[in-house]
């Protein structure tokens, strides 16, 4: 094989991982260095360049990725090392537990197909439909990762200590977590009232149950997704602070209070769902998130207002 | 068993990039930097240097141009004077080194 021929392909290859403007200008000093290398070599050794010697030369000098990682500047840690174990954890765990519900839903379903063309029909929306979770927690980590990296560079190093003490830090892993659930949840509400066209092939008592009442989605219900795209923001500019701050608490709480009066005012105003069991069962649990909300407001004004304790001295 | 190879690697990378910009204090392109390289007993593999010199000159350590001299046309690396400020605040930080080294190794005390 021509030498000069290798030494093209392997050009090639490593520019082809570098940005567009920046390929032709190390192409060419790129190969302009290796056959000086290879004639260095040949040299030394008293032959003419040949494929064994080519070949020690480019192995020697790395794997085209390899190479072309070592031409570009370092890039930001989209998961850190320290992260890695519990995001694989989540992310794994989230396609896991959303398989084995929507596979004992396929099952334990009354159906003429045989087990194996269930799982077929399982597999494509359900099996694969399952890694938007992990697709989720990366692209959230992403833009964390960028803003975080920004960050770094400008701010400077803060005492563990204090960050042990500081309960306005954020734990990013958990707060990326909080985030994409709120979203996955906000999605699904807010696909209900759809249902009928995307849920065709749904049981159809099902889709019967789960029909709004026209007055409530006219009047009550708008007022949820407000209320969800501004808690949204507010966890997004949290998230990018990477802490807590007393205008963040304030509007939190603010939103907590909101949440409250807007939750209350479904459960007493009249009829959510069209059908009355529907109703009694959305309400029931309207109540369990209510009783969550005031817990967790109660908390965020006792962590507000408490102060540090003198210790108890012998 | 110690991986000592892999331990005096790690140790060299730490002085490549002042191995590197004290050569070019006169211009030189990567094979004939490598060569005054490893003539000065500091070999350095051909597939770290001439990335290395580019992300140097990326960080305004460097400046290069084409030149044609004897041969092909070849980029001609030099420090500028960002790299050149460097290379003495390096020196001065190395000297400190060596000689703390020196005296940890030698096992008295400050």
């Amino acid at each position: 094989m021509n030498p000069n021929a290798l030494i093209e392909t392997y050009v090639s290859d490593v520019v082809r991982y570098l940005p567009r403007a920046q390929r032709n200008d190390v192409a060419f000093e790129l190969r302009s260095l290796l056959q000086e290398e290879l004639e260095g070599r040949a040299a030394e050794v008293g032959r003419e360049p040949d494929t064994s010697l080519v070949m020690g030369l480019l192995t020697g000098f790395g794997r085209p990725v390899e190479v072309a990682d070592r031409y570009r500047p370092a890039g930001f840690t989209v998961i850190r090392p320290s992260e890695a174990p519990r995001f694989a954890r989540v992310a794994i765990g989230g396609v896991l537990v959303q398989w084995i519900l929507t596979l004992a839903a396929t099952f334990s379903r009354p159906s003429d197909l045989d087990w194996l063309s269930l799982l077929g029909a399982w597999w494509l929306p359900w099996g694969l439909g399952a890694f938007w979770w992990p697709g989720l927690l990366v692209t959230l980590s992403l833009i964390a990762g960028f803003v975080h990296s920004r960050r770094e560079a400008a701010s400077e190093w803060v005492p563990a200590r204090d960050i042990v003490r500081d309960r306005d830090q954020v734990r990013r892993g958990v707060f990326v977590l909080y985030l994409a659930l709120g979203v996955v949840g906000a999605s699904i509400v807010c696909a209900v009232p759809s249902l009928p066209i995307w849920g065709s092939g749904l049981p159809a008592p099902l889709v019967t149950a789960l029909t709004l009442d026209q007055v409530f989605l006219a009047t009550r219900a708008p007022w949820a997704v407000v209320l969800w795209v501004a808690s949204l923001t507010v966890g997004v500019v949290i998230l990018v602070a990477g802490r807590w701050t007393r205008a963040t608490r304030r509007v939190s709480a603010a939103f907590d209070l909101a949440w409250i009066a807007l939750l209350t005012w479904w459960i007493a105003a009249g009829p959510i769902f069209t059908r009355e069991y529907a109703n009694e069962v959305t309400k029931g649990c309207l109540v369990l998130v209510l009783i969550v909300i005031l817990v967790d407001l109660v908390i965020a004004v006792r962590r507000a207002t408490r102060s540090i304790r003198t210790p108890r001295v012998a | 068993m110690v991986a000592t190879p892999k331990y005096e690697q790690d140790l060299r990378k730490g002085v490549l990039v002042l191995a590197v910009l004290s050569r070019l204090r006169t211009s030189q392109y990567g094979y004939s930097l490598r060569l005054a390289l490893a003539e000065r007993g500091m070999p350095i593999e051909e597939g770290t240097l001439y990335p290395l010199l580019r992300r140097l000159e990326s960080q305004g350590l460097l400046r290069s141009e084409w030149k044609v001299d004897t041969g092909p046309p070849r980029r001609y690396y030099v420090v500028s004077a960002d790299g050149a400020s460097l290379v003495d605040s390096l020196t001065a930080s190395w000297g400190e080194l060596t000689s703390v080294m020196d005296r940890l190794l030698e096992g008295q005390d400050q």
